[in-house]
């Protein structure tokens, strides 16, 4: 089988020459949850990029499903770390958002966004504008988003990165409920490692820039997980703790390369 | 109910003024050559609009001057903030020159409109969008300008082509910016056409008041300017009804 998504050998450099990404080989399959932890500037995000097709490839190679990456890639769904949701829509709006520009009926995507905002706890939102919900909500619209579209590859740059531990955990459950019901491959970049380990199947860990994979772990913990239940199972400490010694192990090598 | 003891209030005010002003210039305190009453202040609005009617037709030529040259400004605003953004590098080209137009006192260049249009209602627009362009093309560049990046990664990575990502994500975020701009220019714009009308002109309310000020009509002097005063308050009011129709989700 092929992978979803193959990344090799990958070196992105900014500006007059600094090296933010060093020899990047990554291999996705189908269905797959994977994770890339690493440092502030590490380049996480500068790959996901790369995958989306926003920023042009220099050196290296990627496929996605086999081809090159380009911008509106209908293969992908992208959710960003803050929500996005256009303040001028109201939920329901911004729940369609993405099926209306991927050029789905106004029946179908209403529906469609209809059933995700109830599964994501907004059934009574939807007619509401963004700034009347709370930040938890605001993501949970924009899950609702994202998962509307039919795209067999979710692409996911620390979207939970700015809600409070509660909200957070509710929300990475609500995740993996979704997730669970259509096992989409997923790449979700985070710095936070329980996170990381609660819902991945693997976690990529990122050197400091330049950033390189200083490891690549299969986190095999049952599934369906349920992130809270999660926090009290000693296995799930375990992996925590292994994740945490390597991104040590790898800010201390950057350490040693800056003196 | 503190809102309606409010009005009560500046009611209560408003007439004892009213009444004061009257009664001092009955008493020919107050100079009525200079001054005028209130009483013949309404005798000149009803004479002017319910008996002789020749100030519906002023009116009418103020008015339209107002709302051609904030279009025409406006649109024009527009247009060219679309192309600033779109090719900053003539943005960078034209700046001094528009600099130097925007630094202008507006109304100086009245007298020359005037040759070029002539004493109708052209020279008036004219004025009335050389005042109100300047204030919508600033404001329109600002919040093209100002759209949220994440919005527009967004909608990159759904395949928004360049014409969608225009209407659904940059003209909608920077309509409130833009409408800050257009209520000020619609001010502006009656500015400018009065300022040309008190100038020279064959029409229009600015005309009339020159010509009632230069027969000491006090009374007609002082019932265009209320008049003008709610003009003015009628078109903020109106701009202020639309801005919250449009902008309900803020």
């Amino acid at each position: 089988m092929s992978a979803e998504i193959r990344i090799r050998d990958l070196v992105v450099r900014f500006g007059a020459g600094v090296l933010a990404v060093d020899r990047f080989s990554l291999e996705v399959e189908a269905g797959e949850f994977v994770s890339i932890v690493g440092p502030s500037g590490c380049g996480k995000t500068t790959v996901l990029n790369l995958l989306t097709g926003l920023i042009g490839l220099e050196l290296g190679e990627i496929a996605v499903r086999g081809m090159r990456p380009f911008a509106g890639n209908p293969d992908i769904a992208y959710m960003l770390a803050r929500d996005s949701l256009l303040p001028w829509r109201t939920t329901l709006e911004n729940a369609c958002y993405g099926m209306e520009l991927r050029g789905i009926a106004r029946a179908t995507r209403e529906q469609k966004a209809q059933a995700l905002l109830a599964r994501v706890g907004l059934k009574d939102f939807a007619g509401a504008w963004p700034k009347q919900l709370s930040h938890g909500m605001r993501q949970r619209a924009a899950l609702a988003r994202t998962f509307c579209l039919d795209s067999p590859i979710l692409l996911m740059d620390e979207p939970f990165g700015a809600l409070d531990a509660q909200t957070k955990l509710q929300l990475e459950d609500l995740l993996l409920e979704l997730w669970n019901a259509e096992r989409r491959t997923v790449v979700f970049i985070t710095h936070d490692l329980a996170e990381a380990v609660a819902l991945s199947d693997r976690v990529i860990v990122m050197s400091a820039r330049p950033g390189r994979i200083i490891a690549d772990m299969p986190i095999d913990l049952p599934r369906p997980r349920s992130v809270r239940a999660l926090q009290k199972d000693h296995r799930f400490h375990e992996f925590y703790a292994d994740v945490w010694a390597k991104l040590e192990q790898g800010l201390g090598r950057a350490l040693e390369e800056v003196h | 109910m503190r809102s309606r003891g409010r009005i009560a209030g500046h009611a209560a005010f408003v007439i004892a003024f009213l009444a004061l002003w009257e009664f001092a210039a009955r008493k020919e305190w107050l100079d009525p050559v200079f001054f005028g009453n209130p009483s013949g202040i309404v005798a000149y609005l009803w004479d002017g609009f319910a008996v002789k009617r020749i100030l519906w037709l002023q009116l009418g030529y103020t008015v339209a001057g107002t709302l051609v040259s904030f279009f025409l400004g406006s649109l024009l605003a527009i247009l060219f903030a679309l192309a600033f953004v779109t090719w900053p590098r003539l943005e960078q080209a034209m700046d001094p020159y528009l600099m130097v137009l925007n630094a202008t006192p507006r109304i100086a260049l009245a007298p020359l409109f005037l040759l070029w249009f002539g004493l109708g209602i052209g020279s008036k627009i004219a004025v009335g969008t050389s005042l109100s362009f300047f204030i919508v093309l600033s404001s329109t560049v600002a919040g093209i300008r100002g759209v949220n990046p994440d919005h527009v990664t967004l909608s990159r990575t759904l395949g928004a082509r360049p014409m969608q990502l225009f209407f659904k994500v940059t003209l909608p975020s920077a309509v409130p910016v833009i409408f800050s701009g257009l209520r000020l220019a619609l001010i502006f714009s009656m500015l400018g056409v009065i300022g040309a009308e008190l100038i020279a002109a064959e029409h229009g309310l600015g005309q009339t008041l020159s010509y009632l000020q230069s027969t000491f009509n006090m009374n007609g002097v002082m019932g265009l300017l209320v008049l003008l005063a709610l003009l003015g308050m009628a078109v903020t009011r109106g701009m202020s009804q639309l801005e919250r129709t449009l902008l309900k989700w803020q």
